[in-house]
């Protein structure tokens, strides 16, 4: 086995993230939000639309784990932008549940079903989410931990 | 941990590249970066369109998702790491990891990126993971398994501007030695037991 190798680097970015002008790191926060703020309406409805084919998965029962898990991924990746941490709890609930489904082969659309029922409860909910919602979460993941990890 | 809100960052001349299947959230990263003021972004949907990206343009930085759809964000990064050309290979990078499927969690802990944000996320703490870029002065390190930056942290303290979690973290900037490196007989004379007169 060869010995590594240690290399010192010097990163563009540091010279010019140091250069003279910018903006301070709250104003360039404020910013952010705005721009983030600006795309919801699009976020809201790719979400939704997301929810509804995970919904037409569980009615159909004909899609392998793979597709769930996708469906599911892609909930968790839009609402992770948006900071949205309940939804991205259960989504993640559902990922690892399909994920660990899939490794052991198997289906279980009862448990599938509840998962996709609460992301449709919360998405509805949005922004009136109380301290309940943490338990329906809990109880998602104690439906996931039935199904031990291989 | 939070990045001081005073402190100043210039992103105006950086050049990023943002790669995301998901087009609503490629958006909004893009959104958010463009907030940060970087006015040079390339927006990439699949790993083939970020390595054209990497092989013809000077980047800065790279944020990646961990699922890039043609292939996943892991081994675009190897590809990144150890095949592309040598003046790009280690470009600082900034994964975003969703869901860590069973299957890839080794892949993530050797895929060498600078650092890893879980979703979700806000716009400060992706700024913060900028910053703390910006001011990595970790090695890169390559041998057969791993080419990534140095994953030990320690020795080095947390990076400028930040306090550190840990009791006996400095709080600023150790720097350079100033004085000439001990030589080997020295060393050697510290470890030989001599007697001691009690």
């Amino acid at each position: 086995m060869s010995e590594p190798q240690f290399i010192k680097v010097k990163y563009s970015l540091s010279e010019k993230t140091a250069a003279p002008g910018g903006m301070t790191a709250e104003l360039a926060n404020e910013r952010a939000a705005r721009e983030l703020a600006a795309l919801g309406g699009d976020a809201r409805k790719a979400l939704d639309a997301s929810i509804k084919r995970l919904e037409a998965h569980c009615q159909a029962k004909s899609v392998g784990m793979d597709a769930v898990y996708e469906e599911s991924s892609v909930v968790l990746d839009i609402a992770g932008m948006f900071n949205q941490r309940i939804l991205c709890d259960a989504a993640y609930s559902l990922c690892e549940l399909t994920d660990r489904l899939r490794t052991a082969g198997r289906q279980d659309w009862a448990s599938i079903g509840v998962h996709v029922n609460a992301l449709r409860l919360i998405w509805t909910k949005d922004k009136q989410l109380g301290p309940e919602m943490k338990e329906v979460v809990d109880g998602l993941w104690a439906l996931t931990d039935r199904m031990s990890p291989t | 941990m939070a990045l001081d809100p005073k402190i100043r960052i210039n992103l105006e001349r950086s050049v990023f590249c943002l790669v995301d299947s998901n087009p609503t959230a490629l958006e909004a990263l893009s959104g958010m970066v463009r907030g940060f003021g970087v006015r040079k972004q390339f927006k990439c949907k699949t790993g083939a369109e970020a390595i054209h990206v990497v092989k013809t343009q000077e980047l800065d930085l790279i944020i990646t998702d961990a699922h890039v759809g043609d292939m996943d964000g892991y081994d675009f990064l190897r590809w990144l790491r150890r095949e592309a050309q040598p003046e790009a290979q280690f470009t600082p990078v900034i994964m975003l990891s969703g869901h860590a499927a069973r299957s890839m969690v080794e892949k993530s802990r050797d895929s060498g990126s600078n650092f890893v944000i879980a979703k979700p996320f806000t716009p400060e703490l992706l700024l913060q993971r900028i910053f703390w870029v910006s001011k990595d002065e970790r090695q890169m390190v390559k041998t057969e398994t791993y080419v990534g930056p140095d994953r030990r942290f320690k020795n080095l303290g947390p990076p400028l501007g930040i306090k550190g979690r840990r009791k006996g973290d400095l709080s600023t900037h150790v720097g350079a030695a100033t004085d000439p490196n001990m030589d080997q007989t020295d060393i050697d004379q510290m470890f030989k037991p001599a007697r001691v007169q009690l």
